[in-house]
């Protein structure tokens, strides 16, 4: 109840210092090189005659922080949001920032910190509902890609990569800091078609437990994210 | 000014009202340590309690509807599965491993025998998702129990909420697991030193005995370091279960299990992680007969342990001592007849 009461007390706060605020939307645009990712269609990669599906691209981005060089000016408080692929409206964040901020980077990571991997049950994106926590051991998936490609001699030419892994020595959380070209939106790609070419899916087709492959291709799908000119 | 003060006492009334929201109390009990689990983010409420106590008794977790966490947790048994080594599930799957049994889960740190799961809130998801236990998933579970008959209401009584979520399932599962609490063996009696209670002259050397060879890693009040060790067992070759390096990867894990603790023990056979010793005496046995020495042996089974048949015996009488039987009966934590019987089945 003490809560209840505290989120009408603050959001009252809020709307009545909106004018002092200023949103900018922070948007995740995942493309296949130079077009917006279709799930469950053919893609194909430049470099090969290969043919790819993906079906499934959810990845968890925390900790959204803007920095003006090296200072950081403004942290999203309980910064969790789970971008789905299939789901647009999961792709835009909106930050809440005070007027008169500057900032030319934003710095976020891709994955759930160690402290709340080992906070127990928790809502909204983090729910263990939405697909991304693992059952057999605890941990939250912090990017996951399914998909099908002919390169793949798996059952129905399946592959799967769910990358996650909190503790010693398989942390596969990954920080990415970028340099903003402008700053009244933040557009972000991520293009998965460098990751999928960047895989050699005849032989690395099925990752899905903290590992050292899940840490080299966190650090791959970390790569992947560039600001958009 | 009057004004003013009329206000604040209001709000105050305001807050003392709501404060009134039925929070139960977690009892500590004397001089044991400080729980694990921070209650504060899920502060116990009795509509919680006995929501998760029917989730604990209600096989629809189960992919078939034949299995609930009671199936292999039974309260009469120390909250485990008595005369199976190891624990099966739906279909007669057989899994590879001995259910534990369960008590004082709010201290416990790591839970299942190798330490797999990290939050007593995020327990149930083991279970119900491995396919040699319930089979199926959260999803399925929460679908259900959206579409029961009586879910809905027991989650709004208890969340104030009528949108049944992960998180609420979770937390109310928790809050049930939690209250299972064993406190009141004769051994606690004789501890708190109760009128009337002590140990007989054989319980009272099993107790020496055991506090001089078993203490460091069953130790007391728990009965647990809530750690993991190699207790020197051969490995079981069909299994090849080597425990807690399969989540470390760690080489110094290898063939190190969770020590569990010995509350209800005579009630809790089989015993260890593969059920592989059906008495008391045969795990004694283990300790000063049979031990394999490995690197990851712990330190303090190094040296030999002799004990004679009556020291044996002794230490048998003692471990007896720590059955609880207001625990093995207490009604708070048996199936919920009144939540099933009077809702008609969907």
């Amino acid at each position: 109840m003490y809560r209840y009461i505290t989120v009408v007390i603050l959001s009252m706060i809020c709307t009545h210092n909106s004018s002092a605020q200023n949103v900018v939307p922070v948007i995740f645009r995942n493309v296949w090189g130079n077009t917006p990712l279709q799930l469950d269609s053919s893609l194909h990669t430049n470099q090969d005659t290969n043919i790819s599906t993906i079906n499934n691209l959810k990845y968890y981005v925390s900790g959204i922080t803007l920095l003006h060089n090296s200072d950081v000016v403004f942290s999203e408080p309980s910064s969790v949001h789970l971008i789905d692929a299939r789901m647009p409206s999961s792709c835009t964040v909106m930050l809440n920032l005070p007027k008169d901020v500057f900032y030319n980077r934003i710095s976020f990571n891709l994955g759930i910190d160690s402290i709340t991997n080992v906070s127990g049950a928790m809502g909204g994106d983090l729910d263990p509902t939405k697909g991304m926590y693992w059952t057999w051991q605890s941990g939250y998936i912090n990017y996951k890609l399914e998909g099908k490609s002919n390169a793949c001699k798996t059952r129905n030419n399946e592959f799967h990569f769910h990358l996650g892994g909190y503790s010693y020595p398989f942390a596969s959380i990954q920080k990415i800091v970028l340099n903003l070209e402008r700053t009244d939106s933040i557009v972000i790609i991520a293009d998965v078609s460098t990751f999928v070419k960047q895989i050699d899916l005849a032989n690395e087709n099925s990752v899905m437990i903290p590992s050292e492959q899940a840490m080299k291709l966190s650090r791959l799908a970390a790569s992947i994210f560039s600001i958009q000119k | 000014m009057k004004k003013y003060l009329l206000f604040v006492f209001g709000v105050w009334i305001m807050i003392v009202a709501l404060k009134g929201d039925d929070e139960t109390k977690f009892r500590i009990p004397k001089n044991w340590p400080k729980p694990v689990y921070e209650f504060n983010k899920n502060p116990l409420n009795k509509d919680k309690i006995l929501l998760g106590r029917a989730l604990f008794y209600d096989p629809v977790l189960s992919a078939d509807s034949t299995i609930s966490c009671t199936s292999c947790h039974l309260q009469y048994t120390a909250f485990t599965h008595v005369d199976h080594t190891l624990s099966h599930g739906i279909n007669g799957r057989i899994g590879t491993r001995n259910a534990p049994a369960l008590t004082n889960m709010a201290w416990g740190t790591l839970f299942m025998w190798d330490g797999a799961v990290n939050h007593l809130d995020m327990q149930p998801l083991a279970p119900i998702s491995h396919p040699d236990e319930m089979g199926s998933n959260i999803d399925t579970v929460l679908f259900r129990l959206r579409r029961s008959s009586i879910y809905p209401s027991l989650f709004y009584k208890a969340f104030k909420d009528s949108a049944i979520t992960g998180e609420h399932f979770l937390k109310a599962m928790s809050q049930f697991m939690l209250t299972i609490v064993s406190s009141n063996a004769k051994y606690d009696q004789v501890m708190r030193k109760e009128k009337g209670i002590a140990f007989t002259s054989q319980e009272a050397n099993g107790y020496r005995l055991f506090r001089t060879y078993c203490e460091s890693c069953h130790k007391e009040p728990l009965f647990t370091i809530n750690d993991f060790r190699n207790n020197g067992l051969s490995v079981d070759t069909t299994l090849n279960d080597y425990g807690r390096i399969k989540i470390t990867h760690d080489s110094k894990d290898s063939l190190c299990f969770k020590v569990p603790s010995l509350r209800n023990v005579e009630f809790s056979y089989p015993y260890m992680h593969d059920g592989r010793f059906a008495t008391l005496q045969q795990v004694i046995n283990h300790y000063t007969t049979s031990i394999q020495h490995s690197a990851t042996l712990s330190p303090l089974l190094d040296k030999p342990i002799f004990l004679t048949a009556n020291e044996k015996v002794d230490m048998v009488a003692f471990l007896l001592t720590l059955t609880d039987k207001e625990f093995l009966f207490n009604r708070a934590y048996s199936f919920p007849k009144e939540i099933f019987m009077s809702a008609p089945k969907e």
